[in-house]
């Protein structure tokens, strides 16, 4: 299982994947607003995205567990 | 009558050395996943390239007839050797014997080792596993005198003389902490290193704390910290990344860094540049692809990726130069200086002024962090430290405006008498637009009939201006470049700056700290 934690805190402004959908490296998964910039968030592998944890308009902080997805 | 007798002993105490703590104690060392110290040397240094300085210290013991009857090593590997055909300085505690806890004469040669760079002006390497004194411990037949020399002034000249690389590789506690973290470049393994003030039994006792090794002091903790610079996946690899943080270094502050010859042409223009910066100022983009795009390929060596993350740090090439290359990091809390951002970044110019490196600087600066968390970390304080820094530095330097370049904080990103470069995504001022129109048109935006709209046309009017290229006509740049010439405009600075490079040797304005 790859878990996908937050560099940083800030809000989230966009979930793009959720449970179940296949994703492949480099999708983009969520973006975070952090300081008035978009930070994304991307697959680090081919796999299928098993949990979301984090909800749009949330505040969220650093090294909060963000995803969870299975690799291919 | 010969001296055979006696240099059979010597060849005896000399084996002897070698066996370092035994078979056994060896084995289980190995059997916990670590080289042992003289392995670690080993492998660090070119082939069969090291000279052993101290082989004869130690512990003997003799029966009545003055014949050897034991001898225990000094636990502290010292000697000469060379990493790439220069010579450098090395040493290490060897863990096999006492935990790593320095025996008597191990502590001699330990402290040894800066004396000894400073004295021969070659870099230093130590490599770390062990502890510090013990009150249980034995052969200590009285303290130093009052008039010993203080023991850290060869650390801090060291540090002022010679680079100096250190690594974790098993356990550092106590004065092998302190003397790890007195280095220009530090690096532990991930998985046989961890580094402590003091060890879990001490803070349980102290503390109250019920903690294990890698809770107290991993690599998850001192790699966010800035404790160490880098970790890396295991023992050889941090002996690698020691390899090649000095491939970058002069040996001495009287000499310059080796140029090499590149075989990356001066004027590659990689097309991506033209499109990397996104024209919507809300969206990120990858500041590590600009620094390959620029600097000689593959040649960038980050340091302290994981501490201070909003600001990128390293060394890397221009047609072979070695530079200091600092970039903010937008994906990090939009590139701000945070409190140890700009310890991170204050620390890297030292060094390049130490060392009397150049500083290639690429600027996407939005300002100091703001929020009750930066003001709780005294982000003011230590970043304008960084800002004076900057301010104080004589090597040359190169800023390229990539992006934004905003507030107090931006003036740590230009030398004095910097060459400065614009991008045409570059925007500047004392604030950005965002956080400046809401406070200069308060007024005006909550009066609007549609507050929101209003908010959106000053920010964009204002943005117009923020454009480089009003700064261009005042000349307040040296030029306006398209990105794809960056490498090809840095790497002619580069050439223009040779005659200055020689006049910067010797001892700095300042020097670096831990």
């Amino acid at each position: 299982m790859i878990k996908i934690e937050l560099e940083t805190g800030g809000s989230v402004w966009k979930i793009l994947k959720k449970s179940g959908d296949k994703v492949r490296a480099g999708d983009t998964l969520f973006i975070l607003e952090v300081m008035k910039m978009e930070v994304p968030y991307e697959s680090p592998a081919d796999g299928t995205v098993e949990s979301v944890y984090i909800s749009e308009g949330e505040t969220v902080e650093e090294d909060q567990l963000a995803l969870e997805m299975s690799p291919q | 009558m010969s001296w055979k007798k006696e240099t059979d002993e010597i060849t005896e105490r000399r084996q002897l050395a070698r066996q370092q703590g035994g078979a056994e104690a060896i084995a289980k060392h190995h059997e916990r996943g670590r080289l042992t110290v003289r392995e670690r040397i080993d492998k660090l240094l070119d082939h069969q390239s090291f000279e052993e300085v101290g082989l004869a210290a130690g512990a003997a013991s003799y029966d009545d007839g003055g014949k050897l009857r034991t001898f225990d090593p000094a636990n502290f590997v010292l000697g000469f050797g060379k990493i790439d055909g220069r010579r450098v300085v090395v040493g290490g505690e060897d863990f096999t014997m006492r935990g790593g806890s320095p025996s008597p004469a191990g502590l001699r040669k330990s402290v040894y080792a800066e004396e000894l760079a400073v004295q021969f002006k070659v870099p230093l390497i130590r490599l770390h596993e062990g502890s510090g004194g013990s009150v249980g411990g034995k052969g200590q037949t009285m303290p130093a005198p009052v008039n010993a020399p203080a023991r850290f002034v060869s650390v801090a000249e060291a540090m002022a003389t010679v680079p100096v690389a250190t690594a974790a590789l098993g356990a550092v506690a106590g004065l092998p902490a302190g003397r790890l973290v007195a280095s220009h470049f530090s690096v532990m393994s991930k998985t046989t290193a961890q580094i402590l003030t003091a060890g879990p039994a001490v803070v349980a006792r102290a503390m109250g704390e019920q903690k294990t090794k890698e809770e107290l002091g991993g690599w998850k903790v001192h790699t966010k910290n800035g404790t160490v610079d880098n970790g890396a996946e295991d023992e050889e690899t941090c002996l690698k990344e020691i390899r090649r943080f000095l491939s970058f270094m002069p040996n001495n502050i009287y000499q310059l860094a080796p140029v090499i010859d590149s075989d990356d042409p001066v004027e590659r223009a990689e097309e991506y540049l033209l499109n990397i910066v996104p024209n919507d100022r809300r969206k990120s983009f990858d500041m590590r692809q600009v620094i390959q795009a620029v600097c000689d390929q593959t040649s960038f060596f980050e340091i302290g990726a994981g501490y201070g993350r909003s600001q990128i740090t390293g060394l890397a090439r221009l047609n072979g130069q070695p530079v200091g290359v600092w970039a903010n990091n937008c994906k990090f809390l939009a590139g701000a200086m945070t409190a140890d951002g700009a310890n991170k970044a204050r620390r890297f110019m030292e060094l390049c002024e130490t060392f009397s490196l150049p500083i290639i600087s690429l600027v996407d600066e939005p300002g100091f962090m703001i929020g009750s968390q930066a003001e709780k970390e005294a982000t003011i304080r230590h970043g304008t430290s960084t800002v004076l820094t900057a301010a104080m530095t004589t090597v040359p330097w190169a800023s390229v405006m990539v992006r934004r370049s905003f507030g107090v904080a931006q003036a740590a990103h230009y030398g004095p008498e910097g060459f400065v470069l614009a991008w045409p995504s570059a925007e500047s001022g004392p604030l950005p637009v965002e956080g400046g129109v809401a406070v200069a048109f308060q007024r005006e935006i909550a009066a609007a009939p549609d507050p929101e709209k209003r908010r959106l046309e000053l920010e964009h009017e204002l943005a117009a201006k923020q454009s480089p290229f009003p700064r261009a006509e005042a000349f307040g740049v040296h030029d306006l470049i398209d990105p794809r010439q960056t490498r090809l405009q840095l790497c002619l600075w580069v050439d223009r700056i040779q005659p200055l490079l020689p006049t910067l040797l010797g001892p700095s304005r300042f020097s670096i700290r831990p």
